[in-house]
């Protein structure tokens, strides 16, 4: 499979603060990647790294096979981003942003602007200091797809959207990525990354700690273990041989026992917390 | 580059009229007070050109302000230095930062253009920008030479706007590297260091020991009283205001290429 971002130890620090540490990834061809984590995971330091809004200190980032520091101008070409603020010039008109956006790069996105305002309703004839977030995230959602790019990089995209225009928006990026396209999705919601996305990496306190399908974060090897004893609840995460659980819990009184698959919050909580499985 | 330049000028033309019609406009009244002050002046000439050193700070003792020329270089060459100055301080120290101010930063930068085209189109818009406020400035002179029936002094004018048009440059220049480094005292320290420039400027003439130090500061070679005098420019004036300008737009690619962009 063709690797459209590769990261390598990526690290980079805010003078004596934390941001990413040795994080590397890969996200392939025509996937839909879930980047999830809670803020201040170091999710964003990881995006504005790929797109060169900072320099990072260390490590090194591929995007559509071109280096992503010297090559930034011709990545950026064939990307589209959304960022997690969709703040624009509040003077301007929504037709104005959306044009200005297609001018600098160089190309007539006219069409595919009015197909995307249509589907997701945009009045362009607006101004950007009348909308509301959820308005501007569409506005941002046009920008980032008019010219068709083979990556998108979401940063938290839905915040602010109506379930309706939420659902319009996966919509479109799943015909985008029948179409060839790729698309990062960070995000800390984690219905939609169990939802849309096929892989997904797990960042916690600027490090990655888990890359996976979603289907093996959900079904891993560990289990949610939730036992009640003498009125007491415990609850954890198992990662070992089922027989020895069974055998350690037989030796206890026990009034109530639940052995599941964790879902993905629990997979997602039980990193975020640092948690380690027993095992 | 050229998206970002229409862009910009589209967003600053009214600042930029509403700065023109202002400075231009209040030179040209300048210039109307002349006839009905004419009487007064006469008599303030003498006194005013036997001042010493302040007469020479002032540019009073080598032009009389009894002339209309005089009077221009004086009333209107003060009014357009410091109101020229202060807008091009004002226009250039924002243009680099406000992206990041405005939260508008990772949209620009998320387009397919470099921060280095994104210096250039910024830098190309305030140098447009300051050309238009002399034009239009220059319009407004023009026409107050015109309404009192006096001889347009066109060389002297020329040269004169000319000479304001470099120094905003220069002072623009300066601010506009303070804009790169997106510090939060930047208003005040773009407008801070051109009142230090124009101050040096007047200390430089009034303290003989500085005189021969005055081509550092831009004011030196748009002293209006020395260009409606006839008066050569400070020799190494020019050459030094070349360098500021480039040192300052190096700095300025230099530090905004390697910035961190703040989100």
């Amino acid at each position: 499979m063709e690797n459209m971002i590769g990261i390598r130890n990526l690290t980079k620090r805010y003078g004596k603060k934390r941001g990413v540490e040795d994080v590397s990834f890969e996200v392939q061809k025509g996937e839909i990647f879930g980047f999830i984590g809670p803020n201040g995971a170091g999710k964003s330091t990881t995006i504005r790294s790929m797109l060169g809004f900072i320099r990072f200190d260390s490590g090194s980032i591929s995007i559509l096979g071109m280096d992503a520091v010297k090559d930034h101008e011709k990545i950026l070409e064939k990307v589209g981003y959304m960022p997690s603020e969709a703040l624009f010039y509040p003077g301007m008109k929504v037709s104005e942003v959306i044009r200005y956006a297609a001018d600098v790069r160089g190309k007539d996105c006219g069409q595919e602007a009015a197909k995307l305002c249509e589907r997701l309703e945009v009045d362009t004839s607006k101004k950007i200091r009348e909308l509301s977030l959820g308005n501007r995230k569409k506005v941002s959602i046009v920008c980032a797809m008019q010219h068709r790019p083979e990556l998108f990089i979401f940063d938290e995209p839905t915040g602010g959207l109506d379930p309706l225009v939420q659902n319009t928006f996966f919509e479109l990026i799943k015909e985008y990525v029948k179409e060839g396209a790729t698309c990062l999705l960070s995000t800390h919601i984690l219905p939609e990354v169990r939802k849309h996305c096929d892989r997904a990496a797990i960042m916690r306190e600027g490090h990655l700690i888990k890359t996976d399908t979603v289907e093996n974060l959900i079904r891993s090897t560990a289990k949610s273990v939730k036992v009640t004893v003498d009125g007491r609840t415990e609850e954890y995460m198992y990662n070992g041989d089922l027989n020895d659980l069974i055998g350690e819990l037989s030796k206890r009184h026990l009034e109530n026992l639940s052995i599941t698959d964790p879902s993905l919050e629990d997979m997602f909580m039980h990193f975020y917390e640092g948690g380690k499985e027993k095992s | 580059m050229t998206a970002i330049i229409k862009q910009e000028m589209k967003l600053n033309l009214k600042s930029m009229l509403i700065w023109a019609l202002t400075v231009g406009g209040l030179g040209f009244i300048c210039i109307l007070m002349y006839t009905s002050m004419e009487g007064e002046v006469m008599e303030m000439a003498d006194s005013f050109s036997e001042m010493g050193a302040f007469s020479d700070a002032f540019g009073m003792s080598t032009l009389s302000i009894a002339s209309i020329a005089g009077f221009f270089a004086t009333e209107v060459g003060t009014v357009h230095g410091l109101g020229s100055v202060m807008f091009a301080a004002f226009f250039a120290c924002s243009m680099l930062s406000k992206e990041e101010d405005g939260h508008t930063g990772e949209f620009l930068f998320s387009l397919p253009v470099s921060r280095g085209k994104v210096i250039t189109g910024k830098g190309i818009t305030i140098l447009v920008c300051l050309i238009l406020f002399t034009l239009i400035c220059g319009v407004f002179y023009v026409l107050g030479f015109v309404f009192l029936k006096e001889e347009i002094p066109a060389a002297e004018l020329a040269r004169f706007l000319g000479s304001m048009l470099l120094m905003n440059i220069e002072t623009a220049s300066l601010s506009y590297l303070v804009s790169a480094t997106s510090s939060k005292t930047r208003m005040g320290l773009s407008l801070g260091i051109s009142l230090v420039l124009y101050i040096y400027d007047i200390l430089g003439r009034v303290v003989p020991s500085m005189k021969d130090y005055l081509f550092i500061g831009p004011f030196s070679y748009a002293n209006a009283s020395e260009i409606f005098a006839k008066i050569d420019a400070p020799r190494y004036s020019f050459p030094v205001a070349a360098c500021i300008i480039l040192l300052a737009a190096a700095a300025t690619y230099f530090t905004y290429t390697r910035k961190d962009l703040a989100s």
